[in-house]
């Protein structure tokens, strides 16, 4: 009996209400990809059309290439130059946030010290507080600093909002990696250093690619930081795409940044994919 | 070939003692357990021997030397953790030779010294596997192996028989006891069950409370504990306050009763003695024997069968538990007789 049951649960994996539900979601994260990719082939589409009005394909002898996309693989759109930025200015932040987040993630997570709840609190205030209170109040250190419109400003600024969901990621990864590992390795004779790199860091691997990941995207999607302390002499993807919207339409050649700035991180989310699975991972910890 | 020894060390952590003060002596080759109930400080002795925590006072002297200050890389010891802590990313041969690789020893000897030990923890077809496909009992041959090929001077191990079945228990144990005597290696292992300490240790240190109750052989410890909880810890029932009147003899409230004399205790001390239930004869009271010593009778009073074994409580003034191979069964209110030798008799002072 147990066993026809298992089996039916197993041959029939979705009910048709989860189907159902399954489709709702999937529509519901890349619905709003569809006016976007219509309109970054449209020449016009304007109210009250449902559809564009005029298509790229019936005007290909007026413009060699879909109007969105020729402006935005053109120098004018300073495509180029905004998603270097992105991804330098991302890479770096993540690097940097980790290399904060490693050591006191493990403090955290191991050792018990007077304030330990208070400090733990503090650490999510910045995602308690106003980005704009952050940013205006940034901006008026860092131009005394002589930081505003830098790298080094921007980096600090994106610092701000991703440490807290960093220590918080790598927090109950290293919690759910017992001392047993490190002290093991040491007994076999392992140096500080050995036990880092060939044990410490592979266990956490999964953890810290997600949390890498995860300042990577929040850091390549932060606007009104950027947008305050680069003063328009750095330009990211979000700022370079609110320029062009801020007008309010929504026309064709914004469409097409749009859909280039969710490449890096759909790019990213693919090969970090891989990567997490290609790691022959062990369930068991022994136990 | 090591000789381990413990000289007065204490280990405090802030303002909670751990350790008050152990003395301890292991002979080289020896197998000894450190018993006691869980928080009584036998895991912080070990990873004391270890190396893992430093003692606070008192030194932990290996053949002779002093090792408190050593690095616990440089240690040369060998652990065995209760959940074996296998590295989960690395395969059977890669988690054996994890102590060669990082002492860089030549590919050549990593690779012969790992046909050699796989041989002996049998683990040759599980070479290529992850920790996660294997069985318990599997998981701790590869942290037994993985400990071994280091060499090491002191063999330790938390708990090495608690998170295996009944029956891979057997198994590990003559593992465990063949290979120790094999190789003559000095092994201390922790343990908060009786039975495991008894089953494999030549010597046994019960520890309460941070201090050594008793050192000594299994059958000693068992036999002749020198203190009540001693005597509790390793599973005693019948143990009952008395009054000496002789130095050999015993007065208690189901009578007086003949017992070995023991040097220290003199006529009129009060003591506890204590009855072994297996060492108790038990007689229906029409088959009472004649003119034997410590005839004391009463009455069944509950019975608990154990298939090879049963048990009785007897109400003699005292309830008397007496434990029996089950050849025969006796009814509960049945009017019994119990005898019980002289040199079964433990005595402890009061």
């Amino acid at each position: 009996m147990a066993r026809k049951f298992s089996n039916t649960a197993l041959n029939n994996q979705l009910s048709g209400f989860q189907k159902v539900y399954l489709i709702l979601i999937v529509g519901f994260i890349l619905g709003p990809f569809l006016p976007l990719i219509i309109q970054s082939l449209a020449f016009r589409w304007a109210w009250p059309d449902l559809l564009p009005g005029t298509w790229w394909m019936e005007q290909r002898e007026v413009s060699r290439m879909p109007l969105a996309w020729d402006y935005v693989l053109s120098p004018y759109s300073r495509i180029l130059e905004a998603t270097i930025n992105t991804v330098v200015i991302g890479s770096i932040v993540t690097v940097i946030c980790l290399a904060i987040c490693l050591p006191a993630a493990r403090v955290l997570a191991r050792e018990s010290f007077r304030g330990k709840s208070g400090f733990e609190f503090f650490l999510s205030l910045p995602l308690i507080v106003p980005e704009a209170a952050i940013g205006i109040a940034l901006l008026m250190i860092f131009i005394r600093m002589g930081i505003a419109g830098s790298y080094l400003g921007i980096i600090i600024a994106h610092l701000i909002p991703t440490i807290p969901y960093m220590i918080r990621m790598l927090t109950a990864v290293y919690q759910g990696l017992g001392k047993d590992f490190e002290e093991q390795a040491m007994i076999l004779g392992a140096s500080r250093w050995q036990v880092l790199r060939l044990v410490t860091l592979p266990m956490l691997l999964p953890g810290v690619v997600a949390g890498a990941l995860f300042t990577f995207l929040v850091s390549t999607n932060i606007f009104l930081l950027t947008f305050f302390l680069g003063q328009g002499k750095i330009i990211t993807l979000p700022t370079l795409l609110f320029s062009k919207i801020s007008g309010g339409t929504l026309d064709a050649s914004a469409a097409g940044i749009t859909l280039i700035v969710t490449l890096p991180g759909v790019i990213l989310l693919i090969i970090s994919e891989r990567f997490i699975k290609e790691e022959a991972f062990g369930k068991g910890f022994g136990n | 070939m090591t000789e381990v020894r413990l000289n007065a060390v204490q280990k405090r952590f802030g303002a909670f003692t751990a350790i008050e003060s152990i003395d301890l002596d292991i002979k080289s080759g020896e197998l000894v357990a450190l018993l006691g109930p869980s928080g009584c400080g036998k895991t912080t002795t070990l990873r004391m021997i270890a190396g893992l925590e430093a003692p606070t006072k008192g030194e932990v002297l290996f053949d002779g030397h002093d090792v408190s200050d050593v690095a616990v890389q440089k240690r040369n010891v060998g652990m065995v953790f209760q959940r074996y802590a296998l590295f989960p990313h690395m395969t059977v041969e890669k988690n054996v030779t994890f102590g060669l690789d990082v002492r860089g020893l030549p590919k050549k000897e990593i690779s012969e010294r790992l046909e050699e030990i796989l041989e002996v923890v049998q683990l040759n077809k599980f070479r290529k596997r992850f920790p996660a496909q294997l069985s318990g009992g599997q998981m701790q041959r590869v942290a037994i192996a993985r400990t071994l090929i280091t060499k090491p001077s002191v063999l330790m191990m938390d708990e090495p028989l608690a998170n295996l079945d009944t029956k891979l228990r057997g198994e590990m144990r003559r593992f465990i006891r063949d290979l120790q005597k094999r190789l003559g290696i000095t092994t201390i292992f922790v343990t908060h069950d009786q039975v495991e300490a008894m089953e494999l240790a030549d010597r046994v240190a019960v520890i309460f409370n941070g201090k050594l109750a008793q050192f000594g052989a299994p059958q000693e410890l068992y036999q002749q504990p020198n203190s009540t909880e001693v005597a509790d810890f390793m599973g005693a029932s019948n143990i009952f306050s008395a009054k000496l009147v002789a130095a050999d003899r015993a007065e208690t409230s189901f009578g007086t009763i003949d017992i070995m004399s023991q040097p220290g205790l003199k006529p009129g001390n009060d003591v506890y003695v204590m009855l072994r239930s297996e060492g108790i004869d038990l007689y229906p009271e029409s088959e009472a024997p004649q003119g034997a010593q410590n005839l004391i009778s009463g009455k069944i009073k509950a019975r608990e069968f154990f298939g090879a074994s049963v048990q009785y409580v007897v109400g003699a003034g005292e309830d008397i538990t007496v434990a029996e191979q089950s050849r025969r069964l006796l009814d509960v209110g049945q009017p019994v007789v119990l005898s019980v030798q002289p040199d079964r008799v433990w005595t402890i002072a009061r």
